[in-house]
């Protein structure tokens, strides 16, 4: 009915007897009198009792609590709605404030006072604080920011060094004469060369080596500069072809020169050095320190001699890191551990005196044999295990020290891994079976100590020299075998050290005394291989081993295969 | 390091380049071979900028994240690389 519940109240009024009957019959008329008829009717049947006076007792009866649920679902209720309390409850509050503090000066005081905030908040947002001069050295000191301008830098190099001009107007302006080579058809052209005014100035390269698994990259080992006494004497530099950019993409350095470089064939990030102490020098270019991340210890049970050829043999499971240093000592290491070499042995001719080797390879796909060459001329193979570890063959023929070596590494239908070329400072190129033990020809054009030699990756009779007057020759032993088929005088004509072929057999790079990494390109007609190439070098080799037979040399000797 | 200053100056000589600025996440910056008021006029813009474009970026595909941002003008080009931290602004003219 919509009236809300009021307390009930007893209230106990005196009697007479006589009147009883009386104030009964007037029960219904007289309002004024509020008592329950109950209690009215309790009280006729029971027995008429002499009233008296008692005490009131009032108690209050709270209405009775009826518990409804306002929720018709489980899911809360939509967000807005709270809200709209809070803003009620907000505006009340504001409200009351008003009034309580007769508002409405007050209210626009906080209005003006939160405008201000918002524009104060609005210039602190153009204008930002300035730092310290300290806070800046601070932040550009930490290792953080170091990562962060490394990686930009790098980006951003790459980006300013391309100059292509999207605008190029062909239809408005003269077109300029396109600079550069123009000889697409020549055999052997200038490409581009990579030469760091900090790092290789003054300093001599010594070992080059293209990345197998990014072909554009190529690693350069320089030794000391001579006029910096306090530049770190060992220079590792990772050129990157792909883009024009002159910086090398990685610099690393080391307390020692280093005399020969090479990517860890099965670990893209890994560079291995072989340095002047005979420490190897591990580098990795994940680790933005340009210092090693391994290092070999410098004991009698590794190498204390200057190591000039490190190699990584065996697959992606099974690899080992070979090193040869020039007392002779060869040792065999395991890339995650470089505190000591897995296997080590003396490479001893005759059991006399061992072999100073400067130069050492692997024929393709062999893990156990290979060839050195030492600084008395002579070559030897050996191999790593079996019954005949150690030195096995010797083949004489040099009169000065074997500057470099090469095994026949292209792969086709005839099998030409048997053969190897050797170069030395008695300015000749020798070709070599490993089936005999005198030379199979002699490549007599050079006027200047050769330094080194190295057969293409993927024409069978083609390989490079570089000798000391700056020349690069290319042999095409199917053309010619008493000239080169393609020579170029490099720039300057400072001494070449090393010449090694990119992995595709177009380009190759060469390295000179002064710092200089020099990059040619291969002309088609000599670098590509044709099907025949194979057979033709094959008769090549029976002309030349039947002409050396013709001049029987003295003590040539057929060796087991 | 006076590494970071060496390749500074060593981009600054190069071919066409104008400035290059260094600035922090908030827009501050830290190092630059410019005046202080272009300094300050680069670093706000970019800042500016570098958050839109990272915005979009995000918003067409939320795995995406802006690595580079070249604005190129009449007058030169402005070459960001954006960092968690900090971003790198290199103003060249290409045809120099």
């Amino acid at each position: 009915m919509g009236e809300t519940p009021t307390s009930n109240f007893v209230l106990i009024i005196k009697h007479d007897t006589e009147n009883i009957e009386c104030q009964q019959r007037n029960i219904t008329e007289n309002s004024a009198i509020y008592s329950p008829s109950r209690f009215w009717a309790c009280f006729l049947r029971c027995k008429m009792q002499r009233l008296g006076a008692s005490k009131i007792v009032q108690i209050d009866f709270m209405p009775k609590e009826q518990v409804t649920y306002s929720k018709e679902t489980q899911t809360p209720v939509a967000s807005d709605q709270p809200e709209g309390k809070e803003l009620f409850y907000l505006y009340l509050i504001i409200n009351m404030d008003i009034q309580l503090n007769s508002g409405f000066t007050h209210e626009t005081n906080l209005e003006e006072e939160n405008a201000q905030e918002a524009e104060e908040g609005k210039k602190n947002h153009n204008q930002p604080r300035e730092l310290t001069n300290e806070e800046k050295e601070q932040i550009i000191h930490s290792e953080d920011f170091l990562f962060f301008f490394d990686q930009s830098i790098r980006v951003m190099e790459r980006v300013l060094a391309e100059d292509t001009d999207i605008f190029f107007d062909y239809s408005g302006r003269d077109m300029e004469d396109k600079e550069g080579d123009m000889q697409a058809g020549s055999n052997l052209s200038f490409n581009r060369h990579f030469y760091d005014e900090h790092w290789s100035k003054h300093r001599v390269v010594t070992s080059l080596d293209w990345s197998p698994q990014y072909p554009e990259l190529l690693v350069a080992s320089y030794n000391t500069n001579e006029d910096a006494p306090h530049e770190p004497d060992g220079v590792v530099l990772v050129w990157n072809m792909k883009y024009k950019k002159t910086t090398p993409e990685y610099i690393f350095h080391c307390q020692s020169s280093v005399m020969s470089v090479g990517f860890a064939q099965f670990h893209p990030n890994l560079v291995i050095g072989g340095t002047y102490s005979g420490q190897i020098a591990l580098w990795d270019n994940r680790s933005h320190r340009r210092t090693p991340v391994q290092r070999t210890p410098l004991s009698a049970t590794a190498h204390t001699h200057p190591v000039y050829c490190v190699n990584v043999v065996g697959t992606q499971n099974a690899n080992n890191l070979i090193t040869v240093s020039t007392d002779g000592k060869m040792c065999s290491w395991s890339l995650d551990m470089l505190s000591q070499p897995q296997e080590s042995m003396e490479l001893i001719y005759n059991k006399s005196k061992p072999v100073a080797v400067t130069c050492m390879a692997f024929p393709a796909s062999d893990v156990n044999n290979y060839v050195v060459g030492s600084e008395e001329g002579t070559v030897y193979t050996a191999s790593r295990h079996g019954s005949k570890a150690g030195i096995g063959e010797m083949f004489d023929g040099h009169q000065g020290p074997v500057t470099g070596i090469s095994c026949h590494n292209a792969v086709g239908p005839v099998d030409f891994s048997h053969l190897f070329t050797t170069s030395s400072f008695d300015w000749t190129v020798k070709l070599w079976s490993t089936k005999h033990n005198k030379p199979l020809y002699s490549f007599e054009d050079n006027a200047d100590y050769v330094y080194d030699v190295m057969w293409s990756p993927v024409h069978p009779a083609l390989f490079a020299t570089v000798d000391g007057n700056g020349r690069l020759d290319l042999w095409n032993l199917n053309n010619y075998t008493e000239v080169p088929s393609a020579s170029v005088t490099v720039e300057g004509g400072c001494a070449l050290n090393r010449v090694r072929w990119a992995s595709g057999g177009r380009e190759v790079a060469v390295g000179d005394s002064e710092g200089r990494v020099w990059i040619y390109d291969v002309g088609e007609q000599l670098a590509v291989s044709h099907t025949d190439d194979w057979s033709k070098f094959a008769r090549t080799l029976m002309e030349i081993r039947a002409n050396r037979g013709d001049g029987e040399e003295e003590g040539a000797l057929e060796l087991p295969a | 390091m006076a590494e970071v200053e060496e390749t500074i100056k060593r981009i600054q000589s190069q071919k066409g380049v104008q400035g290059i600025i260094i600035v922090n996440a908030e827009g501050i910056p830290i190092k630059s071979t410019l005046d202080n008021s272009s300094t300050v006029q680069y670093a706000g813009n970019v800042h500016q900028l570098l958050l839109k474009a990272r915005g979009m970026v995000r918003d067409i595909d939320p795995q995406n994240d802006l690595t580079f941002l070249r604005v190129r003008s009449k007058k030169n080009e402005i070459m960001i690389a954006p960092d968690k931290d900090y971003f790198l602004i290199v103003i060249q003219n290409p045809t120099e």
